[in-house]
């Protein structure tokens, strides 16, 4: 069995609403803004898990979450990769215990299974962790400073984990990260500045500052959306290429269901904080379950005028991940949508080996 | 009926490095009714191109040759009082980025009212009631229109957008990358409803994007750019069907087709090359898979192909 590389167990991200005075004061009940209400998903070694969905669906939240970029707010987020030393898995396991955040017999499981709770990890672990745990940005033009070489955005991973002897092993290193993103020969981007780069290679850069540090798992937020389509697919190649002989293993975020097509192993749909559903990618682009799923898909523009297909054009836009519809949360927008679902929360069902979907209409296997 | 007639067109920018030529001598024609799409890579002048149309350039553009040729006037020539004057009434856009385009402390209402009042002979009230009728035509309800654009969400903000470039029912609308910043599914409504209102009106629209699949769901002839020049142009049925030019067949297979087989899409090697010193003879040569030593010395002319279907390629024959 491949083994786990993360595994996200009912995580939440909730945001407080901001509260007026009077408004605290008359015990008016605390609102959140639920960007991340109840995800989970593991991602197995070498794999690329996909998370697709709108904007605001809380993707991009989940992705920093893992990270602890943002902050969970509940569930659990399991890291089992490469990096962690028994030793270290049994301190964060002994620290979280004694600062009363897990129960012993929950520690005690993580380090049976050799894995840590990134959520209590102390922060200096957590820092070093991260050399492991890194995230591509999705836009190119904004995310890299218009005022520091490339040499010194590469570099500056290093400089911040005080990683590297000297001056001299920097550079080698930043050398070998340029060369791995594709950006070859390293000597002639170096020393350029963001803007002297075109748009492929400015993503190149991006990606070159997280493998600096040589990573295993990489959250990758849109890293083509901002691309052009002639471009694309080369970026993909390079992570595909970087997966197979580096080992990575990838968290991919991207609203944009024909990438996820092509260059996922798995995809999970997510639609106002939470996963509707889940299973190999081939499997649930050829034949959805979900309604929304099924609406995502009919809704990608096709390449070519001849294909006309029936689209699903959902009315509305989502609703605010501050008021949250009861039920389903897709109910309000949903062509199928029955009394049921107005009430009751569908539960993830499993209609195949490894496919789940949380829909009312489903009658899978059995309720998991 | 030809509404825009544009022939050898050519687009300059003064930089310091030199001149730039971001348009090098383009032409088209398009009907009433019709709609265009134009497509390229980032930096191939289409947006250019059209603002070359509305004559929008930043001061440092000129035209520097070729006509414009809009229902009788040459826009390349046509200054002061008579350019306002055929400017949002006879031809309009819709710009890129929505999200910014919109005045954050006008009422939404007020920023559409705004052409109408300049161009029409009307008072107030009939203007806002034209405001009204042009959000329900878009689909937003009229009572939104003494909103601010911060209480729009992205696609309802690119629906103001596309009300006001209708505001004063011009003929031919631009639209500069109209859904890049959209999700697809408000992608999906908004081409839905650009599609329809341009039946429903009889509009004339060029569409700019660089991406192919939203030109195949909206277009009826297809333009394809590349350095400043037009490569291909037909009908996009027939560009999508029986390309000519290797970098129209490397656009199209740089599409993952998610009603195809799962396999990674081909991608184009390269950049575009630099248009202050573009190369000499094809523009396309240095990342052309067929690329030959003609390529290299002599620059190839659009030739017609097949009836109205015209590509720009040192290996494409017309085919009788």
């Amino acid at each position: 069995m491949v083994k786990d590389v993360v595994a996200v167990r009912n995580l939440e991200v909730w945001f407080p609403v901001r509260r007026g005075f009077m408004e605290s004061l008359t015990s008016k009940e605390q609102m959140w803004v639920k960007a991340v209400d109840g995800v989970t998903f593991n991602i197995k070694d070498r794999e690329i898990f996909c998370l697709v969905g709108e904007s605001g669906c809380g993707k991009t939240t989940t992705g920093k979450a893992i990270l602890r970029l943002v902050e969970p707010t509940g569930g659990t987020v399991k890291y089992y990769g490469p990096g962690l030393s028994p030793k270290l898995i049994k301190e964060a396991a002994a620290d979280a215990v004694s600062k009363r955040k897990m129960k012993k017999e929950m520690a005690e499981k993580d380090v049976r299974e050799g894995g840590v709770e990134v959520r209590y990890l102390h922060k200096s672990t957590m820092k070093a962790l991260r050399q492991k745990m890194q995230m591509i940005f999705q836009d190119p033009y904004e995310s890299l400073n218009p005022k520091q070489s490339v040499y010194d955005i590469v570099a500056e991973p290093l400089v911040v984990n005080n990683l590297g002897a000297n001056e001299a092993e920097r550079e080698s290193r930043v050398r070998k990260a340029l060369d791995d993103a594709g950006l070859r020969p390293p000597k002639d981007f170096m020393w350029r500045y963001p803007h002297e780069v075109s748009g492929g290679q400015r993503q190149r850069v991006g990606i070159a500052g997280a493998l600096v540090l040589e990573p295993a798992f990489l959250v990758a937020d849109e890293p083509v959306s901002m691309l052009d389509v002639s471009i694309r697919s080369e970026i993909l190649k390079l992570m595909l290429d970087l997966r197979d002989k580096k080992g990575l293993t990838y968290l991919f975020i991207t609203h944009d269901l024909s990438v996820a097509y092509v260059f996922s192993d798995r995809i999970g749909i997510m639609y106002l904080g939470k996963i509707v559903e889940l299973g190999p990618t081939e499997e649930v682009i050829k034949g959805p379950r979900h309604p929304y799923t099924k609406a995502l898909i009919s809704v990608v523009p096709k390449p070519d005028p001849r294909m006309k297909t029936d689209k699903i054009i959902l009315k509305g836009e989502r609703p605010d991940p501050a008021h949250i519809p009861p039920g389903c949360r897709f109910h309000p927008r949903c062509p199928f949508v029955m009394d049921v679902c107005r009430k009751k929360e569908p539960q993830p069902l499993y209609v195949s080996q490894e496919h789940w979907v949380s829909c009312w209409l489903e009658s899978g296997v059995g309720p998991q | 009926m030809t509404l825009l007639e544009v022939k050898d067109l050519k687009t300059y920018f003064k930089t310091q490095e030199g001149t730039l030529k971001a348009v090098d001598g383009i032409g088209f024609n398009l009907d009433k009714g019709q709609a265009m799409g134009l497509a390229g890579e980032s930096g191939c002048g289409k947006t250019t191109a059209a603002l070359s149309i509305m004559k929008l350039l930043p001061a440092n553009g000129y035209i520097a040759g070729g006509s414009i040729n809009f229902m009788g006037q040459d826009m390349s020539k046509v200054t002061g009082d008579k350019l306002r004057a055929i400017r949002w009434r006879d031809i309009s856009i819709i710009f890129q980025g929505a999200m910014n385009a919109l005045n954050p402390v006008k009422r939404v209402g007020d920023q559409i009212t705004e052409p109408i009042l300049l161009h029409e002979n009307v008072d107030e009230e009939v203007a806002k009631k034209r405001v009204q009728e042009l959000f329900s035509l878009v689909g937003i309800n009229p009572n939104r229109i003494r909103e601010y654009p911060h209480e729009f969400s992205g696609g309802m903000r690119q629906r103001v957008m596309i009300a006001m470039a209708l505001a004063c029912r011009p003929k031919l609308v631009i639209a500069d990358e109209p859904t890049t910043a959209l999700d697809v599914m408000i992608q999906a409504q908004i081409l839905q409803l650009m599609k329809n209102l341009q039946t429903e009106l009889d509009l004339a629209m060029i569409i700019i994007s660089h991406d192919l699949s939203v030109l195949a769901e909206t277009c009826d002839l297809l333009s394809i750019m590349y350095a400043g020049k037009i490569v291909e142009r037909s009908s996009a049925v027939e560009v999508f069907a029986n390309p000519q030019h290797p970098y129209t067949k490397g656009l199209i297979a740089a599409f993952p087709n998610i009603k195809g087989d799962r396999k990674m899409p081909a991608s184009i090697a390269g950049n575009p090359p630099n248009l202050i010193r573009p190369p000499k003879g094809c523009r396309f040569s240095e990342r052309c898979y067929m690329v030959q030593d003609v390529c290299k010395v002599s620059e190839p002319p659009l030739i017609e192909v097949l009836p109205g279907h015209f590509a720009a390629c040192h290996f494409v024959q017309p085919k009788r």
